[in-house]
């Protein structure tokens, strides 16, 4: 790691920077200077510097799905280990869900969060405060108040709407208070199961959710977007139709929308498994939506991936598929993931991959996601030719609930920098190194 | 005798909102004690009201006219008689107006199409509320010297634009006066099209004032709009949309047709704050609803010749 008392420049020497946002794409010297990217050029030199001979360096990851568990289930994650489980998975913002205990839906809540944040994480970690009171989809949250005391958006992520009324007033008045919407789309009266409502589901004889609870949520709230002007984000999309839908409204609506490494690389085929750990929600769907989902992010449909970082204690997924809760751990996996499984199959360019997990959040939260002179050094090292194997002992999380447990994976983030302080560092000594 | 309805005030044009603005200073001061002598003026009133029903049997008694008052208890209107069927045995019982009040916007316009005597909306649904509009202007040209001083002046509308009669009758009668409008709610609270209307849309009573307004014209807050659907809550509808003493020292007036939810859209020490209007707004009620009732009977023409 750094040392105190070095000075605030670092040179990045020989790195492969890609950057669709600049259009960065070759090996160069990277000068960072008081927080923030001063320099990109050749033969740079400082008083310090990384010899990143064979990396690449990104803009950093940005995640705007994630679970801290905090306040109320420290026990499964808390801002330290979930922002520590970011780093290392290459993330250099977040957005923090509001389905925690308490709720995080008065100003008191938020700042008391925003205040932890500064504090414990070691990223950035914008706060997000539930749309309804209690999460119960009946009266609206204060939203001004709440984005005053420091809420970056609002969102009742965990839930569906309990109706279309109420959604749509929720994004008059969220539109009002200038607070961007992240919403779960999911009928409740559709979605009764407890696993994707496929083949898999009746052969295991699990009910099932239907690819509809998803779609015809979507289209109410891609609907309601356009007609309210709200500025709205569909999160974990995971369908084919909802992804089409999303595409349709694209020029209609400020939407944007997401989906996660999970729908894009498994299916309900674990279902089959009948295994705790793959329940999740939305769940795993068949292959056809799985492809569906891959290229509405190919094409840029489906704008970014986020993560969905979900853990959970052990004793809520050692448990028959039913009676486990639904989620997956995800900061630490998701580059590598799609990296082994999408850009080595051949069916992402790497370059829409970067675009996808750091310019395109990194522009929706706000003045993140491209290497430009003068911004932030928020970046992500990677070393595309490390192999390593998904293990309880590599997971720095305080949960250990990944599907990906036990697979080898090619790519591995190596270091990850917040406004030019290295906040997770496998370099080794280079980090450090003096020329 | 010319006898004419009064159902909107989007009917109601510049010279004529003068003429009743005149005619309400000379009821004001005294003339014409007994125009409507030998009239019948109905009120009928299928919805509560307090103010509006008193300063209209005021208005009309000073002027010397038959009272009665139907409202919705104690009349065949508890028994559902339709409302056209009311306002025709009103008509046929020798009614020379009828004042209507009704919850569902267009009653008043209805009515009319089925009596002979004119009818002058006092309140449909979130319909009109066109005498409203008129002792506001009246309100406002005093205050500001006159009527021609209203032009150019800005008045924010703050709060229920979407269910409240009251602003669709002032936002036409502001128009004709010549002052600029804009309009300061959440959108849940504001009619879809209100900026395709031409109207600036403002997010606090704060950014009412950096706009310039002379006027803060308060809108009363619903009880059942409270229950968190519109509005989250009273604390942050009352931070923004709110008027407070601290608002005071641009100078602006404050209006408020009443009744006021005090500590919701305006703090209990500015309701009666010098710079608050509003009693001077009750006050006017009769001395308009005489001019109006005058005028629409036609009795205004006998006592004018």
């Amino acid at each position: 790691m750094l040392r105190d008392n070095d000075s605030a420049e670092l040179v990045i020497r020989q790195v492969h920077v890609l950057d669709p946002a600049t259009g960065l794409d070759g090996t160069m010297d990277v000068r960072i200077s008081s927080g923030r990217i001063a320099e990109i050029g050749e033969q740079l030199r400082g008083p310090r510097e990384l010899d990143a001979d064979g990396l690449h360096l990104f803009p950093g990851f940005v995640d705007v799905h994630a679970h801290w568990r905090t306040p109320g289930r420290e026990d499964e994650e808390d801002i330290q280990s979930g922002s520590a489980a970011a780093a290392a998975g290459g993330f250099t913002s977040v957005v923090m869900m509001p389905n925690t205990d308490p709720i995080v839906d008065s100003p008191v809540v938020v700042s008391g969060l925003v205040r932890r944040v500064e504090r414990e994480s070691r990223v950035r970690a914008h706060v997000s405060a539930a749309l309804h009171v209690g999460l119960a989809g009946e009266r609206l949250t204060e939203m001004r108040l709440l984005k005053q005391a420091g809420a970056f958006c609002v969102s009742d992520d965990g839930l569906g709407t309990t109706s279309a009324g109420v959604l749509r007033n929720a994004m008059l008045y969220a539109r009002s208070a200038g607070m961007p919407v992240i919403l779960h789309c999911e009928d409740h009266t559709l979605a009764t199961g407890v696993v994707h409502d496929g083949v898999a589901a009746s052969l295991a004889g699990l009910p099932g959710s239907p690819a509809s609870a998803e779609d015809s949520a979507t289209a109410t709230a891609l609907i309601l977007a356009a007609e309210t002007g709200a500025k709205v984000h569909i999160t974990h999309v995971s369908t084919a139709l909802s992804a089409a839908l999303v595409g349709f409204f694209e020029d209609r609506a400020e939407v944007t929308a997401d989906t996660t490494p999970h729908h894009l690389t498994l299916t309900e085929d674990l279902v089959s498994t009948l295994d705790g750990l793959y329940r999740v929600n939305p769940p795993l769907r068949p292959d056809g939506d799985r492809g569906g989902v891959e290229r509405a992010l190919r094409e840029g449909v489906l704008d970014f991936v986020a993560t969905d970082h979900a853990p959970h204690a052990s004793e809520e997924k050692e448990l028959p598929i039913e009676e486990a809760a639904p989620g997956f751990l995800g900061h630490e996996t998701a580059f590598t993931v799609l990296y082994t499984d999408l850009v080595l199959g051949g069916r992402l360019p790497l370059g829409r991959l970067i675009q996808a997990m750091s310019c395109a959040p990194g522009r929706w939260v706000g003045g993140a996601g491209s290497l430009d002179v003068g911004a932030p050094a928020d970046l992500t090292l990677v070393d595309l030719s490390e192999e390593w194997t998904v293990g309880r002992g590599t997971l720095v999380s305080r949960s250990s609930n990944s599907p990906y447990l036990g697979r080898m994976l090619k790519g591995r983030v190596v270091g990850t920098i917040v406004g030019g302080e290295p906040v997770h560092d496998r370099t080794g000594a280079r980090f450090g190194a003096h020329a | 005798m010319e006898t004419r309805s009064l159902l909107t005030l989007e009917d109601v044009g510049r010279e004529e909102i003068r003429e009743i603005l005149d005619l309400a200073r000379a009821f004001a001061e005294g003339r014409f004690v007994d125009s409507l002598e030998n009239k019948t003026v109905c009120l009928a009133f299928f919805e509560a009201s307090t103010r509006t029903a008193v300063s209209f049997e005021l208005a009309a008694r000073r002027s010397g006219a038959l009272v009665i008052s139907l409202s919705e208890k104690g009349s065949a209107i508890v028994k559902g008689e339709s409302l056209i069927d009311t306002v025709v045995t009103l008509d046929r019982l020798g009614a020379d107006v009828i004042v209507l009040r009704h919850q569902a916007a267009g009653a008043a316009a209805l009515a009319s199409r089925h009596t002979s005597a004119p009818v002058i909306n006092a309140g449909d649904g979130c319909g009109q509320h066109p005498t409203q509009a008129l002792l506001d202007l009246y309100t406002l040209s005093d205050a500001l010297g006159g009527f021609e001083a209203l032009q150019g002046r800005r008045v924010a509308i703050v709060g229920d634009v979407l269910h409240s009669r009251v602003a669709r009758s002032v936002i036409p009668g502001f128009l004709q006066a010549g002052m600029e409008i804009s309009l300061v709610a959440p959108l849940t609270l504001l009619p879809p099209d209100a900026d395709a209307l031409g109207l600036r849309v403002l997010c606090s009573v704060d950014e009412a004032l950096e706009w310039g307004a002379d006027v803060i014209y308060m809108l009363r807050l619903q009880r059942e709009r409270m229950t968190g659907a519109l509005i989250p809550s009273v604390a942050e509808y009352a931070r923004f949309y709110g008027v407070s003493r601290r608002h005071l020292v641009s100078g602006a007036l404050v209006m408020h047709p009443g009744p006021v939810n005090r500590g919701v859209e305006i703090s209990g020490d500015v309701v009666l704050d010098a710079s608050s209007l509003i009693p001077d707004q009750v006050a006017a009620g009769v001395c308009v609803r005489s001019a109006v009732l005058a005028l629409s009977t036609g009795a205004a023409q006998s006592v004018a010749a």
